[in-house]
């Protein structure tokens, strides 16, 4: 979806994929032309690399963009891609892999004399050894699969005790889910912040950073709120980690949009976490800032093209501020996934005001994808006119039918720690969500629409527009 | 009608412009577009208002935020307690079975990794027994409640 609007506007004919069972899925109605993968599961289907090349085929493309889920950071893929003759918009296979493998990564980075998170090395594997290690590093201690990524399978160890049970079971999971059991440690940093740079390279060896995004608003190890720039960084910081950022990117030949995050402690001294090869959901927020489209970018690097000069020589700033807010359909209290059709959607709008939606009305919210409905990205000249339009945005945003954590998004920009701008990765969990008065003008709606046969009864006494009523003000 | 909304039960009687609140008169405008209520007006306060009914359950957007009302006392059938068994936490696909129908387990063994989303949760054995029957293969999509696994 994201990925066609740019390419018709470049005049490129996109061509989408969709499984048999998806056909009135909505990233298939917005495609000129799509071709089909077949029936069966997401496994089957949108992570089937031979059918996907064979659709590529059918559709006589030229280039193929992975988008920024499913196989966007599998190496095999890009390899398959490239060995098929079509241009792969996106890092080179060698360096998915070296980021990919995230043992892999925190040696590049430490090599590229980036500072990494304390923790354990590949060598680490007796268990006496990991334990002696766990100790030095002080718990609690993090575990986390090595070919994970994003907060994925990884286990909170408090307690020495705990540790020999924690790598047995991380292994078993790790193993599960990614076929590769390795696992390493991390030092559980306190209260820290999670910052990213976001990165782009060319086939000719430039790479430049375009500032950061904060991502410290996180439930479940996820993001839900995005902001740019960040309250925790000034010049100097910003500077830094930057230049650690692009030399982590150079260090492994990037090229093509990546991302490299950060964790920063309270002392603002600021950790390699890892780097993710694609293109993040969050990426709008940077766009907004440097009135730029990545996308476009993407496909002009993987075309050969150098980055613009203005690019090269740090001539890009950003301008005013931006946030983007993730609309998931889930219980706002528990995080737990939902699931149902959406009888209404009515994304807000309005100067400063994008909504990149994946459903609409009647569409149906299932359990085999990520439950991501829709995101919302504001933007103003300043932070505080930025928080105020998406507090008045997500009041208007009607999404019926499925529960979503648009409450909880509420609650966040209505805290006093986001306003304040200080604000840690474990501040959502903190939140509290005071239910609030139902108004009697919902309990009437509701009565109404249960009572279908007074509705019809009940006249329309009021003369539209509404606006030309005088004396009235807005209800709230 | 007695609806609820989360916590919340009212008794709601609407008769023409005039609503009784539990017992409390409360004066209306309904205003509707194409026969679909659009806003309500109760004194000098516009409320736009979005409605969407789907069978038992009636969704209402107004003054910024979303909820859900029922009927009171037509509440679904309540999910039961898988009995000596293991529910799902959560609707999800089941990853892995990692102890076969048939044999025992310990305590705190793990008996299968259910996957919702982007997490993996491994279900494990609430008490030492043996594994009985596992209700689903890999690969299934289960729903919250729904009985996972048996142990004798």
């Amino acid at each position: 979806m994201r990925v066609a609007r740019t390419a018709l506007e470049m005049g490129i004919e996109p061509v989408g994929v969709y499984a048999e069972g998806d056909t009135g899925a909505f990233h298939v109605g917005r495609m000129a032309r799509a071709v089909s993968l077949g029936p069966g599961t997401p496994l089957e289907t949108y992570l089937s690399i031979p059918r996907i090349l064979d659709a590529a085929r059918e559709a006589r493309a030229d280039a193929l963009h992975p988008g920024y889920g499913f196989l966007s950071e599998n190496a095999a893929f890009a390899r398959a891609v490239e060995k098929a003759g079509l241009i792969w918009v996106g890092p080179p296979p060698s360096a998915m892999d070296q980021m990919g493998d995230k043992l892999a990564a925190r040696r590049s980075a430490r090599r590229a004399g980036v500072p990494i998170v304390p923790g354990t090395e590949d060598s680490d594997t007796d268990a006496a050894a990991i334990a002696k290690k766990a100790r030095e590093l002080g718990f609690p201690v993090l575990v986390k699969p090595s070919a994970g990524g994003g907060g994925k399978g990884m286990t909170l160890v408090e307690r020495p005790e705990s540790l020999p049970g924690a790598l047995e079971e991380a292994r078993c999971l790790a193993e599960a889910a990614f076929g590769d059991s390795r696992v390493y440690l991390e030092k559980l940093l306190e209260r820290p912040r999670h910052i990213e740079f976001q990165i782009f390279g060319d086939k000719r060896g430039n790479v430049v950073h375009l500032f950061e995004r904060e991502c410290s608003v996180q439930r479940r190890h996820q993001k839900i709120v995005e902001e740019t720039p960040s309250c925790a960084l000034d010049a100097r910081l910003r500077t830094a980690m930057g230049r650690a950022a692009v030399e982590v990117s150079r260090a492994v030949g990037y090229v093509g949009a990546g991302t490299v995050e950060f964790l920063l402690d309270e002392r603002k001294n600021f950790y390699f976490l890892e780097m993710n090869t694609r293109l993040q959901v969050e990426h709008p927020i940077t766009e907004e800032t440097l009135g730029l489209d990545l996308v476009r970018a993407q496909i002009e690097v993987a075309d050969g093209a150098a980055l613009t000069p203005a690019w090269r020589t740090g001539k890009v700033f950003p301008q005013g501020h931006a946030i983007e807010l993730r609309l998931y359909a889930e219980d706002p209290a528990t995080f737990l996934p939902r699931s149902g059709r959406v009888l209404a959607f009515e994304p807000p709008s309005g100067p400063g005001v994008r909504v990149d939606a994946g459903v609409e009305e009647g569409s149906s919210v299932g359990l085999d994808y990520d439950p991501l409905l829709a995101k919302l990205i504001v933007s103003a000249p300043d932070r505080g006119s930025c928080i105020a339009r998406a507090r008045r945005a997500l009041e208007d945003w009607v999404v019926l039918g499925v529960e979503t954590n648009k409450a909880l998004l509420s609650a966040v920009i209505d805290s006093e720690e986001f306003v304040s701008g200080y604000y840690t990765t474990d501040f959502v969990p903190r939140l509290t969500l005071a239910p609030s008065r139902i108004p009697d003008a919902a309990w009437i709606a509701a009565a109404l629409s249960f009572s279908e046969s007074h509705a019809e009864a009940l006249p329309v006494v009021l003369p539209e527009p509404w606006d030309a009523v005088k004396g009235w003000r807005s209800g709230r | 009608m007695k609806l609820s909304s989360g916590e919340e039960v009212a008794e709601v009687l609407i008769e023409r412009e005039n609503a009784l609140l539990d017992g409390r008169r409360v004066m209306f405008d309904a205003s509707r577009r194409d026969g679909r209520l659009e806003a309500i007006r109760i004194g000098q306060d516009v409320f736009r208002i979005r409605v969407a009914r789907e069978k038992e359950r009636v969704f209402v957007w107004c003054a910024g935020e979303v909820r859900e009302f029922r009927r009171a006392g037509r509440r679904a059938a309540r999910m039961t307690e898988a009995a000596g068994g293991l529910a799902a936490p959560m609707p999800g696909r089941l990853r892995r079975i990692v102890a076969k129908a048939g044999s025992s387990v310990a305590r705190g063994d793990v008996i299968l990794i259910l996957e919702a989303m982007k997490m993996e949760h491994a279900i494990r054995a609430p008490r030492a027994g043996k594994v009985e029957k596992i209700f689903h293969a890999e690969g299934d999509l289960v729903e919250a409640g729904e009985a996972l696994a048996e142990i004798g």
